[in-house]
């Protein structure tokens, strides 16, 4: 009979093999990226733009972006909904504070004429005031419906305290809605669309005649220099309680200003989130559902900014176990201020995290995601070696010292909602 | 084309491998042939509370998440009205760490009473947090039972109520551990840049001496045919309203469900499709319209939801639905459209199929149907739909008597 209680062997990973894509410049000085050695059907053309809200007052990137596809003069919003659905194409908007992301999805056959649907529509929106409308009721709808989480209400609440004195706190209010001018749209469309363009990045197997096609595209859109951010990140540790009578559970958010991954210790400091909070056998995850049951999961992270970024832990309680979740969070923290972590879960949590880049990295998409998020910082892949090097480097002692000096307590804003 | 090996163990284990030489990472997929639909009406919740306990350690190994990490592995699993899925992702040198745990937990579980207790109350936050504490987050505790009211699905995986979770015993754990806990009733998927007799001598080695038991005959009431519209409306402290409309179709792989499938999609799938563009964009009726269908095993619905827009009455939307439903059964849908609905299905084919854990999820999915190829088959089910098979069919489904809509309006507040 096999001895079940003895684990198999394991061997730990030492190096991953990271491709980069091609990397080829067009004549109006925009990066286009592609990784074209993949084994199926599948493409995906992203056009990144510096359109981001902090570029203008929040809503307007917003709606700019969204009504992309609303309709030009020569075609309406239904002809081009129809025309990329006929190609059996998706399309992808996202608009994120620093950058707004357009996505050309489909698969080989159609994908040229997808994108080209897709440029073509950009490039001739004309903003028309009923398209506005009928997003603006949409939106204000969705918002609506949003503002009622107190997971929600507890983000939002934590963002505008902590980010009080840049715009990364500056959020969208319901009755920003009510106040919108097609002429804000078709200007900022015309600073941060056409003349905008940051980069594009292509996966997919497409031929060189293809990739072309693509490129042509990409030189329609001139690119102007970034408006440049520079903000205060300052901000003053705050309490907050937000009160909502008939919620079950209460949302609790708490966290700091912090950095991003172009600061030294942000790789080291990224181990010792991973241990408090950052999978699913962390510390926090361990007390607080695992061991008391106070909630369906709970975890920290660093969120990641232009300039800097910031340390968050994120839950939602059950009513009764908000102040006993605050307690075992600070207990938690103090512990990892005041004795070292054990060499059997610090070599875990190392073979974790490497075992996560690897997972992350699996893929000609997951690939170029993992070349975005680096090239966003002005960083290549060697980050990766560097990253694997001192995660399997750090000491027990590092782990306290690094508590000690970023998880304090009075640092801390501390929002809860409900 | 997804490729495949089949192989079965003795004790009635079914072993699918799939080699995939792209990727760093190996997957060991495994679904149980066991969902809310197999609990008792008295004990809702059951299957999804048991996912959970899966993780609270296992005969011979007290912890199931620490050995997979130490692997630099990770693990989910969920579970629906038809199956319970758990899988494992691990760098593929490190295969051998998921077997062992996966097969142990398939022998037995530790079933320790600390276990039981935190679970309950980690599960009643789920509850609270997903369905009671979201705006319209009870809609389907609603739609449920006012659709079905013979067969299981008439409850939501999550359960009944409250009560049936917290009353849960260590007795009927182990019952249920039991019942469908065995490898007769579980589908293994092994996926990764490995070999097949590799494979094979590691799924003898750890799941070869897991006793065999006899698989439990379903035999669960059927739905029987509605014939009368039924309408429930129901008052929530929600910003504004929703309405819901669910007509009764064929279960997955049952005759009729592609067609049903596709006619959700011409119906409101995306901004070109009927619903959206007459609804929203020409009458305004609603801020947002779209269908879809639930994808169960048994009987299944196709689904209609819509939020409408502001001082627009039910009986406008009603209206303007039923008349677009009337145009879909007295005129046939042009082939460019079917063509267009096509195009996308294979689009989104294509792209659940990439990596390695959604191919593994598939291909478990599709032996549970009766055939791992299924994965390779089913556009092609979809390509054989004509104009005439979708008005054929949404003749049968689209009628007001096979129609359940829930209506869901925002509470009016004093202010």
């Amino acid at each position: 009979m096999m001895n079940r209680t003895i684990a198999p062997e394991t061997s730990t990973i030492t190096h991953i093999d990271f491709q980069s894509p091609e990397i080829d410049t067009l004549g109006n000085k925009v990066n286009i990226y592609s990784m074209l050695e993949t084994t199926d059907e599948t493409v995906r053309v992203d056009f990144i733009f510096d359109a981001g809200s902090l570029k203008t007052s929040k809503i307007i990137a917003q709606l700019t972006g969204e009504l992309l596809f609303s309709g030009s003069a020569d075609k309406s919003s239904d002809e081009i909904e129809d025309r990329i659905d006929g190609l059996g194409g998706f399309t992808g908007i996202e608009v994120s504070t620093e950058k707004s992301t357009i996505s050309a999805i489909g698969l080989k056959e159609h994908i040229v004429a997808i994108t080209q649907t897709v440029v073509d529509a950009i490039i001739n929106v004309n903003f028309n005031p009923k398209e506005i409308n009928q997003l603006l009721q949409s939106k204000k709808k969705k918002m609506a419906i949003s503002l009622e989480k107190v997971s929600t209400q507890a983000r939002r609440a934590f963002l505008s305290d902590l980010f009080s004195n840049s715009p990364y706190g500056d959020l969208t209010q319901l009755e920003d809605y009510d106040k919108i001018n097609q002429k804000d749209l078709i200007e900022f469309h015309k600073d941060k669309y056409l003349k905008g363009l940051q980069y594009i990045s292509v996966v997919g197997s497409l031929n060189e005649e293809e990739l072309n096609s693509i490129k042509a595209l990409g030189n329609q859109f001139s690119k102007d220099e970034v408006t440049k951010i520079d903000y205060d990140y300052s901000y003053t540790p705050n309490n907050i309680h937000l009160k909502k009578e008939q919620a079950l559970q209460t949302a609790i958010r708490v966290g700091r200003v912090l950095f991003n991954k172009q600061h030294e210790d942000f790789i080291k400091f990224s181990v010792v989130n991973t241990i408090l909070g950052g999978y699913f056998g962390s510390r926090l995850m361990t007390s607080i559902r695992e061991d008391k049951g106070y909630t369906y999961g709970i975890g920290s992270g660093v969120a990641q900014l232009k300039e800097t970024g910031y340390f968050f832990i994120s839950t939602e309680v059950g009513k009764e176990f908000k102040d006993l979740t605050l307690e075992a969070i600070k207990e938690e923290i103090t512990l990892l201020q005041t004795e070292e972590v054990s060499e059997t879960e610090l070599s875990l949590v190392k073979n974790y995290i490497i075992g996560q880049i690897l997972e992350q990295s699996d893929g000609a998409q997951a690939m170029m995601d993992r070349f975005i998020s680096v090239e966003t910082y002005g960083l290549d892949f060697s980050y990766y070696d560097k990253f694997i090097k001192e995660v399997n480097e750090i000491t027990p002692k590092e782990v306290k010292e690094l508590a000690n000096l970023y998880l304090n307590w009075e640092d801390f804003t501390v929002v809860s909602a409900g | 084309m997804v490729e495949f090996e089949r192989f079965v163990l003795d004790n009635g284990l079914r072993v699918i491998f799939h080699k995939d030489v792209t990727t760093p990472m190996a997957v060991v997929n495994t679904l149980y042939d066991v969902g809310a639909r197999d609990e008792s009406p008295e004990r809702t919740g059951f299957a999804h509370l048991f996912e959970h306990l899966m993780f609270g350690g296992s005969i011979n190994i007290p912890n199931f998440d620490g050995p997979l990490q130490e692997a630099g592995g990770s693990n989910n699993a969920f579970t629906s009205n038809d199956i319970t899925n758990y899988y494992d992702v691990v760098p593929v040198q490190n295969l051998e760490t998921a077997l062992w745990l996966e097969s142990d937990r398939m022998l037995s579980l530790a079933f320790t009473e600390k276990s039981l207790e935190v679970q309950r109350s980690v599960v009643i936050e789920e509850f609270k947090q997903r369905y009671l504490n979201q705006p319209y987050g009870d809609l389907w505790l609603e739609l449920r039972p006012l659709a079905y009211q013979v067969h299981p699905y008439r409850w939501a995986t999550i359960g009944k109520n409250i009560e049936h979770i917290q009353e849960a015993t260590m007795e009927e754990v182990k019952d249920f551990f039991n019942t469908h806990y065995h490898p007769g009733n579980a589908i293994l998927c092994i996926a990764g840049n490995l070999e097949l007799d590799e494979v094979k001598r590691l799924v003898e080695k750890w799941y070869g001496d897991i006793p065999s038991k006899e698989k439990k005959v379903r035999n669960l009431p059927q739905e029987p045919k509605q014939t009368e519209f039924r309408t429930k409306t129901i008052e929530r402290d929600v910003p504004s309203d929703v309405y819901t409309y669910g007509f009764k179709m064929a279960g997955k792989g049952q005759e009729g469900y592609y067609e049903a499938d596709l006619i959700s999609d011409v119906l409101g799938r995306g901004k070109s499709s009927r619903l959206y563009k007459r609804l929203k964009k020409e009458l305004e009726l609603v801020t947002d319209i779209n269908a879809y269908v639930m994808g169960s095993t048994d009987t299944g619905m196709l689904m209609i939801s819509c939020h409408p827009s502001d001082g627009v009455t039910l009986e406008q939307i009603d209206t303007e639905i039923w008349k677009l439903i009337d145009e879909m059964q007295s005129t046939l849908v042009e082939e460019a459209e079917l063509e267009k609905i096509i195009n996308k299905v294979k689009t989104t084919k294509a792209f659940s199929e990439q990596g390695v854990l959604n191919k593994s999820i598939a291909l478990a999915q599709s032996e549970l149907m009766g055939d791992a190829n299924l994965i390779n088959t089913e556009t092609e089910s979809y390509e054989k739909v004509t104009v005439e098979g979708i008005q054929k069919h949404a003749e049968e489904i689209l009628q007001k008597t096979n129609c359940t809509q829930l209506i869901i309006k925002a509470k009016k507040n004093d202010e």
